[in-house]
């Protein structure tokens, strides 16, 4: 069965030379901020040392959580019939953090000196930075381990075999880094209480963004999965597709009762009124993330359309509240304006359509996935 | 090793900019071409290239009007956030007090502009491989007995350099003196765990633009969960995870129907 769409190697659809020149476009992009500065390129200022690429970064993390919790599911937990959706999470999380990768080097000024993160004698162990560059370096690291039999399955190659054999223990690695790192992204706002509008500054702010990883990751999973057995041709497998909403919708209730709980016992329950803007901003969250859980645990499920509309109030939500954290709602000072520049605007795009391209290319070229997605589907 | 801090006393400032010069003239720092914004305060804002400016405020107090003048740079802070947030130790805290910084470690990722509660640390985006810059309290010229630029200059002696304790018991006797003069608070003894810059000031310190921060040191939280958090999220996680692939693969082994798994596949 595999033999068949395996030879049946279509000619590519236009809109993948589409999205090759975007990406083509966005490198060009690249290059030239490198070759420049941050100065020419954005609308960084003094005021707003932090821009665009940061609440990308804060977002695509996130974003790529469906790679630890998918491992988690098929490796932890043992739910070998999740194989193929993990692989495809999996696919997802290693381009969403090369993505992140990528845009970092760009945003930090010093690239030239971006080894020094990992240069022991260096390292600031009371830095969230610190600890955020090293996680997301290692994990990249496992996350090429868990990809290596996937693209080099059909080899009959001793490496496989060895990854093969460890692949629990390997997963199970990035399973723990994974939590910490997408917590520590959170927690590199807790020394910014002064900065920090309170609605979403906390004591707890870890434990709020490894929770919404999960829930995200378990949204984007569902997403991708959806897409690509309809790309496929195949009938998406929804009683699996439901074990990952009912989860992702358990954890978006533990999360909001943190965000309520945390809110009033800090006294702090009347800024989501009295915050202008950002009270708008809060409630729009709440309300993406109420009609996700809805969507998530009633009736509505199965209707393919409607679940994909759940992820993807998710994931709006994802982008607007990490946008909010990294961006909106750090104070700055009076007068200090900030609105990005195209370019920062079309390395944004470049990225999100360079993930895609990959991804497809993966489906196309990766026949052990392929297979994995097609046997998952009966 | 004595620890050093400056005492700044508004109410003897001048606004002469005469310190802003002296900063420039040892620090080789060039001039910055500004614009006319409606106030005497020119350069407008502390820059890469301008690590300490007087910042010209008109206050009211009933209806009268008066000029306020801030001298503003680096607090060198006791417990620096810049210097916590670092990844790579690019910044940190001398003995003697000040905050400073090794451009050749700087990864240039602005974690230390958004950290710092003051808005100290700034960096020229338009330079190719900019540094950050900010105040150094002349630790260079520390380092040779001298005291900063900016105090050394300071015509109308409102720049007072010396021991911090030393200066706040000063700063104190000041205000028991003349308590009529001054707001009753030395604004940088006790703020986010104390600071070596210290202020006095006839109107209170918000109105001239300093934030209001607790004692606490802006980053002890964020230490405290790097430090005990961490290993205990990794002990923990590293834990349950463990117990939870034994127990599935237990089960697994026993044959037995899984309750929970059967339920799952409604």
């Amino acid at each position: 069965m595999s033999a068949t769409t395996a030879t049946k190697k279509a000619s590519f659809p236009p809109v993948f030379y589409v999205l090759g020149a975007i990406t083509l476009f966005g490198l060009a992009l690249g290059i030239y901020r490198i070759a420049t500065s941050l100065g020419a390129t954005t609308n960084l200022n003094a005021g707003y040392p932090w821009g665009l690429w940061i609440a990308f970064d804060f977002f695509a993390v996130p974003l790529s959580a469906g790679a630890f919790t998918l491992a988690a599911v098929l490796q932890i937990f043992n739910r070998k019939e999740y194989h193929g959706i993990a692989h495809l999470a999996l696919l997802a999380g290693f381009l969403g953090y090369t993505m992140v990768i990528l845009v970092l080097v760009l945003d930090i000024n010093r690239w030239d000196q971006f080894y020094n993160v990992l240069l022991p004698p260096l390292w600031n162990l009371h830095s969230f930075m610190f600890e955020v560059a090293m996680s997301i370096t290692l994990y990249f690291g496992v996350m090429v381990l868990e990809l290596f039999p996937i693209v080099f399955g059909r080899k009959n190659w001793l490496a496989v075999q060895v990854v093969n054999q460890l692949i629990p223990f390997i997963a199970g690695v990035g399973v723990l880094l994974s939590t910490v790192h997408q917590s520590s992204i959170g927690a590199i706002f807790l020394i910014l209480r002064y900065r920090l509008d309170p609605l979403w500054w906390s004591p707890i702010i870890p434990l709020l963004f490894f929770t919404s990883a999960v829930f995200g990751g378990l949204s984007v999973a569902t997403l991708l999965a959806i897409l690509t057995w309809r790309a496929l041709r195949r009938p998406v497998p929804k009683h699996l597709l439901f074990g990952l909403t009912r989860v992702a919708a358990f954890v978006m209730a533990l999360f909001l009762v943190l965000k309520f709980g945390d809110l009033l016992l800090a006294g702090e329950f009347g800024l989501m009124f009295s915050s202008g803007a950002l009270s708008l901003v809060f409630w729009v969250e709440v309300i993406l993330l109420v009609a996700a859980m809805v969507i998530y645990l009633s009736r509505l499920r199965e209707n393919e359309n409607i679940l994909l509309i759940g992820t993807a109030c998710t994931l709006v939500w994802l982008a607007i509240n990490r946008s909010t954290v990294a961006w909106f709602a750090l104070r700055a000072p009076a007068g200090a304006t900030y609105f990005p520049t195209w370019i920062e605007i079309g390395i944004v795009v470049a990225s999100f359509a360079a993930g895609i391209l990959f991804y497809s290319l993966g489906l196309r070229y990766l026949p052990t996935l392929r297979e994995g997605v097609i046997e998952e589907g009966h | 090793m004595n620890k050093y801090g400056m005492l700044i006393d508004a109410t003897i400032c001048v606004g002469c900019r005469g310190c802003s010069v002296a900063c420039k003239q040892w620090n080789d720092l060039p001039g910055s071409k500004t614009r006319n914004t409606g106030t005497y305060q020119n350069p407008p804002d502390l820059s890469a290239y301008t690590w300490t400016n007087i910042e010209y405020r008109e206050i009211e107090t009933g209806d009268q009007v008066a000029w306020a003048f801030l001298k503003r740079a680096c607090m060198h802070c006791e417990h620096p956030a810049c210097v916590s947030a670092c990844p790579v130790q690019a910044l940190h805290k001398l003995d003697s007090g000040p905050v400073v910084y090794d451009a050749h470690k700087c990864i240039g990722c602005r974690y230390c502009m958004v950290a710092c509660p003051f808005g100290i640390p700034k960096i020229d985006f338009n330079k190719l491989l900019p540094e950050i810059n900010k105040c150094t309290f002349c630790a260079d010229r520390l380092d040779s007995g001298l005291p900063p630029a900016c105090a050394k200059t300071c015509p109308a002696g409102a720049i007072r350099f010396g021991e911090r304790d030393k200066l706040i018991a000063e700063a104190e006797a000041r205000i028991a003196k003349n308590p009529a003069k001054y707001v009753n608070h030395v604004y940088g003894k006790k703020e986010a765990g104390g600071t070596s810059i210290l202020y006095l000031s006839a109107v209170p310190f918000d109105r001239l633009g300093l934030p209001t921060l607790g004692p606490e040191p802006v980053p002890t939280l964020s230490e405290q969960v790097a430090i005990y958090g961490t290993p205990t999220a990794l002990a923990t996680v590293a834990a349950v995870l463990g117990g939870v692939y034994w127990i599935t693969k237990r089960r697994i082994e026993l044959a037995k129907p899984v309750a929970h798994g059967e339920k799952e596949k409604k």
